[in-house]
């Protein structure tokens, strides 16, 4: 923050510390993309993080996956994934938005107690609501289904979601809000045309965390989820290094071709990260 | 208030309040009767079919052909090599071979029954999730006796006049009290809410008679003290925050609630060979007990405990240090190509944490992980990761800290923003040093804001199940386990013990709970006002 240049030692100091820490984030990633282009499934003993050889096979293996009925895996698992998370995230947002202010603005009885129980739900283990939403979905014929799955991601979305957006709401003033009500809009008003666009950044953190939730789940997935024709990408790498076949070129392949979407979404939003995130969880 | 101004208005409005209290004594009273009803419903449903099949197959044992409602059924041998084919074991009923072609698919069911009642005695329970059949084996002479049989009739329906009956008469009884006065009133409303005892007793015993009577009770007491008139106002005066939050707390009470009630139910149960039985706190026992085990065994509750929190401050320090301190830096105007920093820094947190795990699992790898791989380059010994609970522990600390600093830098960074610039710039004019200034600015700014991250952190990190379970996989020996996988373990991986795994879920509940509230009163008494 200072405008003074510090002594030359300490600057070339930082720079290696940044440098280090640069090589410590890349190199995991740099090994699994090695992994991905060169032949074979075992991880070389070698530490070097390039290729010695590259080839697409791989890839190419994941592409050409096809299921009992002849019908592409990846397309398939990546359609579901797709869908799983798209709508976990619509159903988060779309029931949440308007509890999430009415915590923010209203003081109501109830209020806090609602606020204690959005938060208190959030430190149930997830793995454990398991058992009971399993017996559960299986009563209403639910298990082994995508919208089973929507429903259980949902118990987790929708009170971070609450939570998130309620500190956004904080963090914007009042005062245009006000102004509208004197000018005569109804609270409904208030909230679609001038709260909501106010908070786009708040909802497209909120929305990116929700979606990548969704789409990075793999345990419930693959305890819920029976029928190779419902599973999801998760569910598909973690077979690829199961404890009898550790097929890490698979592997890796599939990390690239499911992280991909997931790091352009991120990085597409992440000028949002830091007002819409820190509001949220600094206010809140 | 012009309807109050004549006699017959002031009676007209007493009476309908007096109805309001009275909806909503009576939906509370209607919970408990009609789950007093299902659960009486359905115990003597069990009971009768059961007593039924066990009957037909005690018929079987005494060589007699039972009469009616027979799906399938006989003497079943006990299982002989057959002739053919030495590997296979085969057993018969009644003289005729079970399975083969063309076999009932009854057969199935009945050489499973043989097998496990060899094993576990007598036994009967429903054969399909409708409960319409029933299977019911006793060993005999000669073999196993097993009936499968059908039940006449489903369970009996909800008895819906009378139940409609006695909320009616409640109704009159509570309106006709609230027209001769305050006291009668009150009278008039436990009576009539409490009218739903009566049936309750019946199907629920003492216990759910008396929970009515407390609620009718508690409704009136209500009542007369004028909150549930405070209590519909408010939900007037506020009903457009309550509108707003009800899409919310319905989807919460439907989703949540009853899963997380139902789980929290059975930690009080056993579950065996899906059978549940009622144990009280004995899980609980159990698991703060240690479970007679000593207290350097992984699967003592107090060695996973310490590993647990070991694992939760090693976490959260290492991520507030670095994150901390690359947003220090970062925010520094002399340093070139900040933005590149920034987007490279966070790229950890932008790949899904299984596949981090799963990579940072084969990088601990002691035959072919690159870490190893390091290690020899620079002439090292090369360590078996994941065969010493310290080494293994190290893993997981080491995959956590690298997917969840940047997460911690993004806070720190936003926090920093907002910092008012000329602070510092005052400051420096005044002469304090950098130092002075981040101990006398930049911290204050930064501890109080920086809580609640390090609160949510800390319990994202205190559950992380994905990290642990895919990275060292507990191992050695569940060692490096913390409470939620040690939990899942126990569902899932050991025998099916749900009860006991509920029983931890709870228990693990709790301590964040306790925790939280322990931790935002310290916090809101350290931030400035």
């Amino acid at each position: 923050m200072s405008r003074a240049r510090p002594p030359l030692a300490l600057r070339a100091l930082t720079y290696a510390g940044l440098s280090a820490v640069c090589a410590a984030v890349l190199y995991p990633v740099l090994l699994v993309i090695k992994k991905a282009f060169e032949p074979g499934h075992s991880f070389a003993l070698s530490p070097s993080p390039v290729p010695e050889e590259v080839t697409l096979e791989h890839f190419r293996a994941l592409w050409s996956a096809t299921g009992a009925g002849g019908e592409p895996l990846l397309a398939r698992f990546a359609l579901n994934s797709a869908l799983v998370a798209l709508a976990t995230t619509a159903l988060g947002l779309v029931l949440s938005t308007t509890a999430a202010y009415a915590l923010s603005r209203f003081r109501f009885a109830g209020r806090r107690a609602s606020l204690t129980a959005f938060l208190a739900v959030q430190m149930f283990p997830a793995t454990l609501l398991l058992m009971p939403l399993y017996v559960l979905l299986d009563r209403l014929g639910l298990l082994s289904s995508l919208v089973g799955l929507v429903l259980v991601y949902a118990t987790t979305a929708i009170p971070f979601c609450v939570w998130t957006l309620k500190g956004y709401f904080d963090s914007l003033p009042r005062e245009l809000e006000e102004a509208a009500r004197i000018d005569g809009a109804s609270a409904w008003g208030v909230f679609f045309r001038v709260v909501l666009p106010l908070a786009r950044p708040g909802l497209a953190v909120t929305a990116l965390f929700s979606f990548m939730t969704a789409w990075n789940e793999f345990i419930l997935a693959s305890t819920f989820l029976t029928e190779e024709s419902s599973y999801t990408l998760p569910v598909l790498l973690k077979s690829a290094v199961g404890e009898y076949s550790a097929q890490w070129g698979l592997f890796a392949a599939g990390a690239i071709v499911t992280s991909v979407p997931v790091m352009a979404l991120f990085y597409l939003l992440q000028r949002y990260l830091v007002g819409g995130l820190t509001a949220g969880s600094v206010k809140g | 208030m012009s309807a109050a101004a004549t006699p017959g208005g002031a009676a007209r409005a007493a009476r309908r309040s007096a109805l309001g209290a009275y909806a909503v004594t009576a939906a509370l009273a209607l919970a408990i009767a009609l789950g007093s009803f299902v659960l009486h419903r359905n115990r003597s449903y069990r009971e009768r079919e059961h007593a039924r099949a066990r009957a037909a197959a005690e018929a079987i044992a005494r060589g007699e052909r039972p009469a009616a409602h027979l799906v399938a059924g006989g003497l079943v041998s006990a299982a002989q090599p057959s002739a053919r084919y030495p590997f296979l074991r085969r057993r018969l009923v009644d003289g005729r071979p079970l399975g083969g072609p063309g076999a009932p698919p009854g057969d199935k069911i009945l050489y499973d029954a043989a097998q496990r009642a060899e094993r576990e005695g007598a036994q009967v329970r429903f054969a399909d999730p409708d409960g319409a059949l029933v299977l019911a084996a006793r060993p005999a002479e000669g073999g196993v006796a097993v009936a499968l049989v059908e039940a006449p009739g489903g369970p009996a329906g909800l008895p819906v006049g009378l139940l409609a009956g006695l909320l009616l008469l409640g109704a009159l009884v509570a309106a006709g009290g609230a027209a001769a006065g305050p006291a009668p009133r009150a009278l008039g409303l436990a009576i009539g809410g409490g009218a739903l005892a009566a049936p309750s007793a019946l199907w629920g015993g003492p216990a759910a008679a008396a929970l009515v009577a407390a609620v009718a009770l508690a409704g009136a007491a209500a009542d007369r003290l004028g909150l549930l008139a405070r209590a519909g106002a408010e939900l007037r005066r506020q009903r457009i925050a309550y509108g707003f939050l009800a899409p919310a707390g319905l989807a919460m009470l439907v989703l949540v609630a009853v899963p997380l009630v139902v789980g929290l139910a059975l930690g009080f149960y056993n579950h065996r060979h899906g059978t549940w039985t009622f144990v009280g706190l004995d899980n609980f026992v159990h698991i703060l007990s240690g479970g007679g085990r000593a207290l350097s065994d992984p699967l003592n509750f107090y060695f996973t405990l310490g590993v647990t929190v070991l694992w939760t401050a090693a976490n959260v320090l290492l991520h507030l240090a670095i994150g901390v301190a690359l947003a220090l830096v970062l925010r520094q105007s002399w340093l070139g190509g900040r933005g590149v920093y920034r987007v490279l820094f966070i790229l950890p947190w932008a790949i899904p944490n299984y596949i981090t795990a799963l990579i940072w699992n084969g990088m601990f790898q002691s035959e072919y992980g690159a870490v190893n791989g390091i290690l020899s380059a620079l002439g090292l010994d090369r360590v078996s990761w994941f065969s010493e609970l310290a080494t293994a522990f190290t893993a997981n600390v080491c995959a956590n800290t690298w997917l969840g600093f940047p997460f911690m830098m993004v806070v720190a960074l936003g926090v920093l923003e907002s910092i008012p610039r000329d602070m510092h710039e005052a400051a420096e004019v005044d002469g304090a040093s950098a130092w002075q200034r981040f101990v006398h600015i930049t911290l204050p700014h930064l501890r109080p804001a920086l809580a609640p991250a390090v609160a949510l952190g800390a319990i994202w990190t205190f559950n992380m199940f994905n990290v642990i379970y895919l990275v060292s996989g507990g191992a050695p020996g569940g060692a490096s386990d913390i409470l939620v996988t040690e939990a899942y373990r126990w569902a899932f991986e050991r025998g099916e013990r749900y009860g006991l795994a509920a029983a931890y879920a709870t228990i693990i509940f709790l301590i964040l709970l306790v925790w939280t509230v322990l931790g935002t009163r310290v916090t809101r008494r350290e931030a400035p006002p």
